[in-house]
């Protein structure tokens, strides 16, 4: 839901509203009104940030005077609050967003506003009156019902403090946001921060409030940014940067551009029948190993790299396992044209000997991690300490839910188009954007966050996510965190990581380098605190069983990780009808040797 | 008044600070390394509790700690070595180490043993200004122990202010941004950030760590501060054979 704050003249009050990042900001050009912007200088409005639409309100003004003030004030949208004409907006249509405002009573004539619909881009409705402009009084929402066509609103008129929470009960499909104006006021022009601050939350937070994160970065008991003093400077850039350069629309259209026709999103949601009939459910693959470098790690390596560009930095380093996240990063850097230097345990390296070329061949420097155990979590302190050592011109790029905020809200919300899409997906296939489970592997946990982020609280979908049992739970080679793990501190953030009783961190082990990780996410620690998703391990074994089950009876080869979760669908009794999704996080090429190895092929 | 604020109260110039790790290079030597550095001239001292996964920590400082782990440091056997601490070693002595050993064995229960075996301050690099104000600082307060914040030439005025009003004996300046056991280069830049620190005439006052490592950078740091602490090099000399009847030479060797 979009939010515009209307009615805005005091240059001080302006910076404070839009430190709240509103989407629209209106300044009214209309004489009578007690909120007229005379005299406010044109300096004012060129500190707001571009992710902002700067309206002008104008009631039956001159084409000629609009156009001139749009020049000068540099507006991006115009809202015409009088009896302008269709053909009046239609001047107008495609140089700025045109907002046609009407007042509504009970005997609104809906049938009026389909001349304007080829014209305009948004209506905003309020309550009817004697006046032009704002009432500041609420009109029966029910009439919206009325409306019917599909040029999206704002809802204005009478929106205050006691009935914002109401507003989100309104599920008219082209209902686009709100207009907040007087009732959030000292007085008129002059706005009540603190009472806006509240409505942002509530309007904003909607499908966040429970499970997301708040303003010190925790989830619940999980979270924080335990960093030394030296890293405190990137975090910090970070953490006052982030939303507002992911919320600009610039850098939405890039990534989305880059997400559509460089890594091919959207990813399929295959309705798997083989499976489904053996199962006994409707069971579905959210395709991510379809995307390009064959896992969902490229939709963070996109976002970030996309964000660093926007933070002026000229070098990258990134941590890997595997190696799936080191290609990612490798791939968008040479994209970019950018420096990069990825961490890689010198056991991991042996390993995963081909990811190491890739990323050589995509032009990036790999250095061996040779502290402590030589994987993962030592190659994630190596980058740390090279970050400390370059505080201004490098951006880490982390590739999992993990580490100090906001890097976990951060990797969530670029790998939460994996879920967005499944929603969407989820209505051609069986009518309703919800199923009955969703399942994902969990590592650090960034598939598995991108895969229930928009379900978090749709409290009916439950979430199961799988982690790497190893030889077993209590085999002493194992990476099931939260079966092994407590409460404590790792990389940054609190949360649930394996340690003995004096704190020191437990190598884990699992056959899946990706899974091999010894914490998860906060995110997730605060989802299985409160149960809201249910977490289970599942064995070597049994992924790989599972792995060769999915190449023989739909034709894909799965990474190791994703044979995990594909292996708890044997642990579990679905009824007839249940829609279930898992997310196929990556390809298995990277893993066939290991396979072959295991069968004997 | 602890040890520390008695310290600062009665010299306010070049104080010389050693750290050493605990368990390095073998058990049952911490007080015994604490003493031979009081005798040799040190003014405190920092014992360092090891963790598996140091990240502000160079080669030679994460090398003392996978060895005091090796050995069976935990901070259990520490706060047992340290018992006898009071009736060898009289000058102060700093617990400095990372967060999570302490969160497993228990903040409040930390800061009572530490008191209790004459430990006058910690230093925690990874533990944050809002968790520390916020959620443990009177555990501190209680038990008489000075936290010992970080800055670095990064850290911003209105940070290293808030940073003053919650320090009670010393504030650590970072010669740079970087992980320990790298040699001081005074560069023009540095000398800046130690000018801009001197003209803000902190309440506290201040000590230099990271990349001291002989007489000449002990004495450049001395010019902008109250004294300086030596690490890694200290924690190299640990590593050599007969270490104990080297420790003398050593600290008047930084300090003549």
């Amino acid at each position: 839901m979009k939010i515009k704050v209307c009615g805005l003249k005091h240059p001080e009050n302006i910076e404070a509203v839009t430190a709240l990042q509103p989407d629209y900001v209106g300044f009214i050009f209309y004489g009578k009104s007690p909120r007229y912007m005379a005299g406010l200088p044109v300096g004012a409005l060129k500190t707001i940030p571009a992710s902002i639409r700067k309206t002008g309100v104008f009631v039956n003004e001159s084409a000629e005077n609009i156009e001139k003030l749009i020049a000068e004030y540099g507006f991006d949208a115009i809202q015409l609050h009088g009896d302008e004409s269709p053909e009046f907006c239609a001047k107008f249509k495609g140089k700025v967003t045109v907002i046609k405002a009407f007042g509504l009573n009970e005997n609104f004539d809906f049938e009026q506003l389909k001349d304007y619909a080829n014209n305009i881009d948004l209506f905003l409705f309020d309550t009817k009156t004697k006046e032009y402009g704002g009432s500041g009084k609420t009109f029966d929402w029910a009439i919206l019902d009325q409306y019917k066509l599909d040029i999206p609103f704002f809802l204005s008129g009478g929106i205050g403090p006691e009935n914002i929470a109401e507003v989100k009960n309104i599920t008219h499909p082209q209902f686009y946001g709100v207009d907040l104006n007087s009732r959030f006021e000292i007085e008129p022009g002059l706005k009540n921060i603190e009472k806006l601050k509240d409505a942002f939350n509530i309007v904003k937070n909607k499908t966040q409030m429970k499970y997301g994160v708040n303003e010190q970065g925790y989830y619940g008991d999980f979270g924080g940014a335990y960093i030394p003093e030296m890293l405190y400077p990137n975090v910090e850039e970070l953490r006052q940067q982030y939303l507002n350069i992911i919320n600009d629309e610039g850098f939405k259209a890039e990534f989305d551009d880059l997400l559509k026709n460089y890594v091919g999103r959207p990813s399929p949601l295959y309705h798997a029948k083989r499976y489904s009939e053996k199962y006994g459910a409707n069971i579905f693959f959210k395709r991510e190993d379809l995307n390009h470098t064959g896992s969902h790690k490229i939709n963070n390596a996109i976002g970030q790299i996309l964000l660093a560009k926007r933070l002026g930095k000229k070098r990258i380093i990134a941590e890997t396992g595997a190696g799936q996240h080191g290609v990612a990063t490798a791939t968008v850097c040479a994209l970019m044209g950018i420096e990069c230097v990825v961490y890689m345990g010198e056991i991991d390296m042996a390993r995963q000997a081909p990811n190491v070329s890739r990323m050589k061949m995509l032009g990036a420097k790999v250095i061996p991690a040779t502290s402590g155990s030589k994987t993962l979590k030592d190659a994630t302190n190596e980058a740390l300490r090279d970050w400390i050592g370059n505080p201004v011109d490098t951006h880490y790029i982390i590739g999992s839910v993990v580490g100090p905020y906001p890097y976990p809200d951060m990797v969530a919300r670029f790998q939460s188009i994996i879920s967005a899409e499944t929603k969407k997906q989820l209505v051609e296939h069986t009518g309703s954007e919800l199923p009955q489970y969703v399942l994902a592997c969990v590592g650090g946990g960034s598939n598995a966050m991108g895969m229930f982020y928009h379900f978090l609280d749709d409290e009916s979908v439950k979430l199961v996510a799988v982690e790497a049992a190893g030889k077993g739970v209590n085999s002493g080679e194992s990476a099931a965190t939260t079966a092994l793990g407590n409460e404590g501190v790792l990389h940054g953030s609190r949360t649930i990581l394996m340690q003995t009783e004096d704190g020191q961190v437990v190598e884990p082990y699992s056959i899946s380098a990706g899974l091999d990780y010894p914490g998860i996410g906060p995110q997730h620690a605060h989802l299985f605190k409160s149960h809201r998703g249910e977490y289970v391990s599942i064995t070597d074994d049994e992924a790989l069983q599972a792995g060769l089950l999915c190449c023989q009876l739909e034709g894909i080869i799965p990474a190791i990780e994703t044979a995990h979760a594909l292996a708890q669908l044997e642990k579990m009794k679905f009824e007839a009808n249940d829609n279930v999704v898992i997310c196929i996080s990556g390809r298995g090429d990277k893993d066939l040797d290991t396979y072959i190895k295991y069968f004997n092929y | 008044m602890n040890r520390l604020n008695k310290l600062f109260a009665s010299k306010n110039n070049n104080l010389l600070s050693i750290y050493f790790t605990a368990g390095y290079p073998a058990l049952n030597t911490t007080v015994d390394i604490a003493e031979a550095l009081e005798k040799a001239g040190a003014d405190f001292l920092e014992i360092g509790f090891p963790y598996s996964d140091p990240v502000a920590d160079g080669p030679t400082i994460q090398h003392s700690s996978e060895v005091a782990l090796e050995n069976g440091m935990s901070l259990k056997v520490l706060f047992e070595e340290l018992a006898e601490l009071r009736s060898r070693v009289s000058i102060p002595i700093l617990l400095m180490g990372y967060f999570n050993p302490i969160a497993q064995y228990g903040i409040e229960r930390f800061c009572k043993k530490a008191a209790e075996v004459g430990v006058d301050g910690i230093i925690v690099p990874d533990l944050p200004i809002y968790e520390y104000e916020n959620m443990y600082s009177s555990y501190f307060i209680d038990n008489g122990l000075s936290n010992i914040f970080l800055v670095t030439p990064q850290t911003s005025e209105e940070r290293i202010r808030k940073i003053d009003d919650l320090s009670s004996s010393f504030i650590y300046l970072l010669s740079s941004s970087t992980i320990t056991g790298y040699n001081l280069k005074l560069s023009d830049s540095v000398e800046d950030y130690y000018k801009r620190i001197t003209a803000m005439k902190l309440n506290n006052p201040t000590v230099i760590g990271f990349g001291i490592t002989d007489s000449s950078s002990f004495a450049k740091a001395c010019n902008y501060a109250n004294g300086a602490i030596i690490g890694s090099r200290f924690v190299k000399l640990l590593g050599e054979d007969g270490y104990i009847d080297k420790i003398d030479g050593f600290v008047k060797g930084i300090r003549p």
